[in-house]
């Protein structure tokens, strides 16, 4: 069931009026209530799966409770290390299997040892790598005593499943859901509103700048080897859009959801387009990832404590492991490693944390400084992302090599020219919006603020029509789904 | 709550018209390429607004043609005039059982044939019904059938279109447009046919493929058959000629078949040795002049055969 479908539409208000009006007597109920409907929104994709969840969430759940229980460290330990090994073997099977088997194979042919890999048929359960992390750093935090383990099995199971950020995130912490599950929630008019207004402006971001970008993007990746280099550069900044509306649009539908349940998630983007270095991009980009790796990996590692060379190493570390965790493929190592690189030299001369406001903060025109600086890091982003998107690394090679050629310098020719220009309408538009709205929590949010309510709602109605005019008439999985 | 409800309903009862609003200004303002999701092209090729406004002074016939452009390119109603049969021709592009069974609650009563020749080519029973349902929105009028219809179709471009349509229909008398009856090498030919200009085809090869074939279209087929049968109306079911390649380039064919032929007389001519791919096609599924003569006589032929002409209901 995605957020952009008729099912949805008709699933979602069900709920809102069951969690409101039926429910309301106390949060248990409602608990309750998002497990059952957590529990379908998950079965609709595959049903098989949901065993796999429910024993994630029993395993977590019951290793939580032997930890807090433990006599002794070692038993602590014990159950820590059963808990994370179990975790991760499942993200092994499921996601990484093939892919070691694979690679481990092309390993031999290089010595002239001709093996068939073994490989799983099996497919990736949708959101493996979203909850498998949210069990972790459940399970983490209870070993490092941040946390009680939760003893109410439906409080902890709706943490783990709860609909809107099951299968693409945010990926949350305990510390932040569970005290939100554990109390009533009272109905918030300008909550719900903002939710609405958030669920508004991510569904244009899916259906008409990401699904648009995406004709785009395919033609382009699938025929590169006969296209110039500027048809190329186009196609990978299609992409560029693409993977942003896509998947934080994806986040403002989960957020505005959960806001209209009465429940806030982390923020997953802030305009990670409009910044000035890699570093800043990384601040903005898939936060809750981000930020999980931080915690969970890079403070554990040794952080920026150690030296230099202990912090390049730590900061390697944690790229490499994103890229991996987005997928079982070297052009997601590549791509990690990538940006680890362009990270380098801002962590060589300390300048890793020298733009923490926000571009041209208080003023609507950027300085010529600053809007070369969001170009250059926007465009380093482009060439990262052919990697994120070919589907090898001989692929993405060549097609960066296809870029860098004379007919960089021609106009891009590729199929359905002419209608993409009316794409590029949209992108500025989506541009513009997000531009002014890059104060606050999402391009929409206070845009209007200051306007009659008949002028704003009349801009909402005409976001409505924007996407009833340009939405992708079929359905479209978002990317993120696959990791 | 009760404010939150009252911001919605507020909201949609200023979102519906500004949204027309807006769609009405796109239609009239802006050329295609804005319009993704809005399809109101009144005498779309294939002449389907010709045919619907002369369907309307048909009475009493003796065979009706249903089916896709195979059908208003296949079906000669001049050729069948020639042996004394009068016949109409209610095909349209893309035509798929969801609208034949619409065009058939429309004008079945009036037309009141002895015989339907209902072509059945996989390929409608593939499609979603979307490219049909928009050409027989924006060229025939609107009716709560052909609301539900698009409300069914669950398709922004055919919500859009019909919500235009609608508006466009409630102000403006839609019959008064005139068509041109010559345009892109076709020409309407009263009684439904459009005829091409004669041209060849040159033969291609194509993949293996299977057709994509919905059981929600063969519940709508089953339907149409029940209906003529409830009125007594003798069926021949027709797979017209295509190109050899074309033809056997379809794994499924036959799957196809067995379903159809369980609702009365089929006839497939793709095994017929009369067709050339080179000397009777214009393209890959459609007869030139000189296939559509000779398909036509076959079809007489098995009319009269099958006696389905003379005898008595």
């Amino acid at each position: 069931m995605l957020f952009n479908s008729l099912h949805f539409a008709i699933f979602f208000p069900i709920v809102f009026i069951l969690y409101w009006f039926v429910a309301k007597r106390s949060y248990q109920w409602q608990n309750i209530l998002l497990l059952v409907a957590s529990y379908y929104f998950y079965s609709c994709w595959d049903w098989r799966f949901l065993f796999l969840l429910i024993f994630s969430t029993l395993l977590d759940y019951l290793t939580g409770l032997k930890m807090s229980n433990a006599q002794n460290h070692k038993m602590k330990k014990f159950w820590f290390w059963l808990s994370i090994s179990i975790n991760l073997g499942f993200l092994g099977v499921f996601k990484y299997f093939n892919f070691f088997s694979e690679s481990f194979a092309e390993l031999l042919s290089t010595f002239g040892l001709q093996v068939n890999p073994w490989t799983l048929s099996v497919i990736l359960p949708v959101g493996i790598s979203f909850y498998t992390f949210h069990g972790l750093s459940y399970v983490i935090d209870i070993y490092y005593d941040k946390i009680k383990a939760e003893k109410n099995f439906i409080d902890y199971s709706v943490f783990v499943s709860f609909f809107p950020l099951l299968v693409a995130g945010p990926i949350e912490r305990a510390t932040h859901l569970l005290p939100q599950i554990q109390k009533a929630r009272k109905f918030d008019y300008s909550r719900a509103v903002d939710g609405l207004r958030q669920v508004l402006w991510g569904l244009f971001k899916k259906v008409v700048i990401a699904d648009q970008c995406a004709q785009y993007t395919n033609t382009i990746f699938s025929e590169y080897e006969t296209l110039s280099g500027s048809t190329l550069l186009i196609g990978a900044i299609f992409f560029t859009f693409q993977i942003y509306g896509d998947f934080s649009g994806y986040s403002d539908m989960a957020l505005g959801t959960a806001r209209l349940l009465g429940i806030e998630l982390l923020k997953n983007f802030s305009f990670p387009y409009f910044s000035r270095d890699i570093a800043e991009f990384w601040r903005r980009w898939h936060i809750s990832l981000s930020t999980w790796f931080r915690d969970y990996l890079y403070i554990p590692l040794g952080g920026s404590r150690g030296g230099k060379w202990m912090q390049v190493r730590n900061t390697f570390i944690i790229f490499l492991v994103s890229g991996f965790w987005h997928g079982a493929n070297w052009t997601f190592i590549v791509w990690g490693a990538l940006n680890a690189i362009y990270f380098l030299p801002l962590l060589l001369t300390n300048n890793n944390r020298s733009n923490l406001d926000v571009v041209a903060q208080g003023r609507f025109f950027p300085s010529l400084k600053e809007f070369f600086m969001v170009l250059s890091t926007f465009l380093l982003t482009v060439l990262a992302w052919i990697f994120f998107r070919a589907e090898s690394l001989t692929q993405a090679v060549n097609y960066l090599a296809g870029v860098f050629t004379k007919s960089l310098f021609t106009l891009p020719n590729f199929k359905g020219k002419g209608q993409s220009f009316v794409t590029m309408l949209l992108i500025i538009f989506f541009l513009l919006i997000e531009w002014q709205g890059r104060e606050t929590n999402y391009g929409l949010e206070k845009t209007g603020w200051k306007w009659a309510r008949l002028a704003r709602w009349s801009f909402y109605s005409f976001i409505v029509f924007l996407i009833g005019m340009y939405m992708h008439t079929e359905e479209t999985p978002f990317i993120y789904f696959q990791f | 709550m009760k404010k939150f409800g009252k911001s919605i309903l507020l909201f949609t009862l200023i979102m519906i018209p500004i949204y027309i609003l807006l769609l009405i200004i796109w239609e009239i303002a802006l050329p295609p390429l804005y319009k993704k999701n809005l399809n109101y092209i009144q005498g779309s090729a294939g002449f389907a607004f010709s045919r619907f406004q002369e369907v309307k002074q048909k009475q009493n016939i003796d065979v009706l043609f249903l089916g896709s452009s195979h059908t208003y390119r296949g079906f000669d109603t001049r050729i069948f005039a020639e042996e004394g049969i009068t016949s109409f021709n209610l095909g349209s592009s893309s035509q798929s059982p969801i609208q034949t069974k619409i065009l058939l609650n429309r004008y079945l009563d009036k037309l009141n044939p002895k015989v339907v020749v209902y072509e059945v080519y996989p390929q409608t029973f593939s499609m979603d019904g979307i490219e049909a349902g928009l050409d027989l929105i924006s060229n025939d009028y609107i009716d709560f059938e052909l609301m539900k219809m698009g409300i069914n179709l669950k398709n922004i471009k055919v919500l859009n279109t019909l919500t235009f349509t609608t508006l466009k229909n409630t102000f403006v008398d839609y019959s008064a447009y005139k068509e041109v009856q010559s345009k892109y090498g076709d020409t309407y030919i009263p009684g439904g046919f459009a005829e091409r200009k004669m041209g060849f085809y040159q033969p291609k090869k194509f993949e293996k493929q299977d057709w994509e074939l919905k059981e929600s279209q063969f519940q709508k087929f089953d339907g149409i058959i029940h209906l003529l049968r409830a009125r007594n109306i003798k069926v021949l079911l027709v797979l017209a000629p295509i190109t050899k390649n074309w033809y056997t380039c379809h794994t499924n064919t036959t799957t196809f078949e067995e379903r159809i032929k369980k609702s009365g007389n089929y006839y497939n001519f793709n095994h017929s040795e009369l067709f050339n791919d080179s000397l009777h096609f214009y393209d890959k599924d459609h007869l030139n002049q000189n296939g559509v003569t000779l398909f036509n006589r076959e079809i007489i032929r098995i009319l009269n055969s099958q006696n389905f002409l003379n005898k008595k209901r």
